[in-house]
């Protein structure tokens, strides 16, 4: 174990060269590559036993990871944005073929106008591909989320894309512990899944009739059913053998007496939390929902943990179009008909737009001012 | 080395209870490879009609790890399995990518160019029959001129690509022509690809009687038809050396043409064309 700095993208690096990963085919993308720039130093250095494939595009990058998970190798990529818009057709694929690839992501906004800055677009626009989501709110998380990943997705055979934000944290160090090798070795053995294995021939993806479709769809979606329970338990046996237990579809801070919750994901949860400690301090019933897990979506858990408060207040880094914010659409419908509370939730920050502890504290304020009637989906910041 | 009928392996690796039409060539092409190709060997097919013939619901007409992969991306499949055998420390596995016309040429190109310049251990088939088949036989960049497709009643106003000449201006060790006429030829083809470590492509003329209206039971015959009359020429570029492996009788090319339902626009004067470029060609004594 060894203490260090690191930035996001290198976080998700030591994750993926920690899990051992074998195979690892990449397509550059900002701020995405900088991850992949660092893998590829590890297997250059000897530091790590697996193979590169310098793909010619998004797309193939995640069809050569698909094809050496359907081989029987772990399997990993990383992308954002344009990248992941590019790959979505594979992205099904793979959730499909039920193969336990997994995928970070720096979370960037989508074009037109073009933008590299950071925003949540770019995974919620993936929100019904069949990946589980996971979103990391330190770059702490980023490292110990991608191992966990490979351990959630190998266990439930999907895949599991990694999202931490684009600058905000793959371009920025911080203090992370980097646990030792054997015990990851330990806590992630190296399981084969071989689906394309001469010493056993299948066809895999034939042409499936309306007798066998929405059978297999319904298994698919009893995978993610099952990951509800299985992200919980790999976090608490992540917690105890590391000492960091990032809970696990939701965790809540300060949510004992809270009349009012926060709902957020992401990067903006650390600073979340620093406006309920000082809201708290003031002696407002502040609390937070850190949602965790996007996919699969915390329905019973927000439920639980938001019973007792009178107000939710989401931040939406993402906008669907003609609908207003995903977190906010969701959380809204999975409290639906449970007490009379009002769910608010505000557009913030897209594509890069200032939203730190001030603002976050604006929206609190706004929020708080708020009777009966739901805010949906109001922008801030414009 | 020769090839003999009684060399071959007796047992099919693929064919049996395909789901394709009774006299289609891309399976012929299918089951021709795989004699060569044997049992470890692993499969990719991008959407297709040798996708769709190849499998349905719990059926395989595949006796060797067949994966119906998305239209754009059999070789990248393909060279992510070819990294996944390598770190297992598995040598002895033949990775194949198979893609139509536009698997290999058009939609599925991007991919292709990719595993073909970075050389990786693999064989790419294209097996063309010049269309769009599984979605109805729309024109492709591999419809040769004045052909007639489903989306066109008019007739291809432009050349089919050459997809040999961009393969071997990869530099590649190993790239061939082969037709389904010439089994043998095919097989050796094969053979040779297998024997080269790294990027391969092959590219067989298979037609498709139904695109190219025709009678079924002269599948074969128009294929051979189509390297007799100089069209399709079968060769090899073995580390850069190329080498004629058919030397064609050069029949009239209208007799190639002119029987094709889907070469009834065409005019005398074209055919005249084509018939002076090929004997112009083969005239030039390109061996
Ligand atoms: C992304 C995408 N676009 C379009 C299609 C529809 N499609 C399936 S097969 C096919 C044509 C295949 O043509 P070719 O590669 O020449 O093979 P053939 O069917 O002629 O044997 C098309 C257009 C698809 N499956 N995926
Ligand atoms: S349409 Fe043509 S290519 Fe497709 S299965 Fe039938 S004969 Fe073969
Ligand atoms: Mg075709």
């Amino acid at each position: 174990m060894s203490t260090t700095l690191l930035t996001g993208s290198e976080a998700a690096a030591y994750g993926a060269k920690l899990a051992k990963i074998e195979v690892i085919a990449y397509y550059p993308i900002t701020p995405a590559f900088p991850a992949m720039e660092r893998v590829s130093k590890f297997i250059q250095d000897g530091e790590l036993k697996a193979n590169f494939v310098r793909v010619e595009s998004d797309h193939s990058a995640l069809a050569a990871t698909l094809g050496a998970s359907l081989a029987g190798a772990r399997a990993f990529t990383v992308t954002n944005s344009q990248g992941l818009l590019y790959m979505t057709e594979v992205c099904y694929h793979t959730a499909g073929l039920r193969q336990p690839v997994v995928m970070a992501c720096a979370n960037r906004a989508l074009s037109a106008p073009h933008s590299r800055f950071p925003e949540q677009g770019d995974a919620v626009s993936q929100g019904a591909n069949g990946w589980i989501q996971l979103f990391c709110e330190n770059n702490q998380e980023v490292l110990d989320n991608t191992i966990q990943a490979f351990k959630i997705a190998e266990t439930v055979k999907l895949p599991v894309l990694v999202n931490y934000e684009g600058y905000v944290q793959s371009h920025t160090l911080e203090e992370v512990v980097i646990p030792d090798q054997e015990k990851v070795n330990a806590f992630l053995p190296l399981v084969r899944f071989k689906t394309l294995d001469v010493e056993n021939p299948q066809g895999v993806n034939t042409v499936t009739s309306p007798d066998f479709y929405m059978d297999y769809k319904f298994r698919q979606n009893e995978a993610m059913n099952e990951a509800v329970k299985v992200i919980g338990e790999v976090a608490e046996t992540y917690g105890q053998e590391f000492g960091r237990n990032w809970s696990g579809l939701i965790e809540t801070y300060k949510m004992d007496g809270a009349e009012h919750a926060l709902v957020c994901m992401g990067s903006m949860v650390s600073e979340a939390r620093l406006a309920v400690d000082e809201l708290r301090s003031q002696g407002k019933k502040v609390g937070l929902v850190k949602v965790r897990a996007w996919r699969p979506f915390p329905v019973e858990a927000l439920r639980a943990s938001l019973k007792k408060v009178n107000k939710v207040t989401v931040f939406d880094k993402n906008i669907v179009y003609g609908m207003g914010g995903a977190l906010g659409t969701e959380v809204r419908g999975a409290l639906y008909g449970q007490a009379s509370l009002n769910v608010n939730s505000y557009i913030v920050g897209l594509g890069g737009r200032k939203f730190g502890l001030n603002e976050i504290k604006q929206v609190i304020e706004l929020s708080e001012k708020t009777v009966k009637q739901d805010v949906i989906s109001e922008w801030f910041g414009l | 080395m020769t090839l003999r009928i009684e060399d071959l392996p007796k047992e099919e690796l693929f064919g049996q209870g395909n789901g394709g039409c009774k006299a289609c060539g891309a399976a012929i092409a299918g089951r021709q490879a795989m004699k060569v190709l044997g049992e470890r060997t692993i499969i990719t097919i991008p959407a297709s009609c040798m996708a769709t013939l190849g499998g349905n619901n719990q059926k395989t007409a595949w006796k060797i790890p067949f994966y119906h992969t998305l239209f754009e991306m059999a070789p990248a499949v393909s060279s992510g399995i070819r990294a996944a055998l390598e770190i297992q420390g598995v040598n002895d596995v033949n990775v194949v990518s198979w893609g139509g016309d536009a698997g290999s040429a058009d939609i599925g190109f991007q991919a292709l160019t990719g595993a073909a310049e970075r050389n990786e251990h693999m064989i790419h088939v294209c097996y063309d029959n010049e269309m769009y088949m599984n979605t109805g036989g729309q024109q492709s960049s591999q419809t040769p001129l004045y052909a007639l497709t489903s989306n066109d009643h008019i007739g291809k106003p432009v050349k089919k690509k050459n997809m040999l000449a961009i393969m071997e201006a990869h530099g590649l060790d190993y790239v061939a022509s082969a037709s389904i006429a010439y089994p043998f030829d095919l097989m050796e083809k094969f053979q040779n690809a297998l024997a080269n470590p790294g990027f391969s492509y092959i590219h067989i003329l298979a037609p498709c009687y139904r695109g190219w209206q025709i009678p079924g039971e002269k599948t074969i015959e128009f294929a051979r038809l189509a390297v007799e009359s100089g069209l399709w020429e079968l060769f090899e570029v073995k580390k850069g050396v190329r080498t004629r492996t058919h030397e064609p009788s050069l029949i009239p090319v209208a007799d190639y043409l002119l029987p094709q339902g889907r070469f009834k626009n065409i005019s005398k004067k074209a055919v005249e064309e084509i018939q002076t470029s090929i004997t112009k060609y083969y005239g030039r004594g390109d061996k």
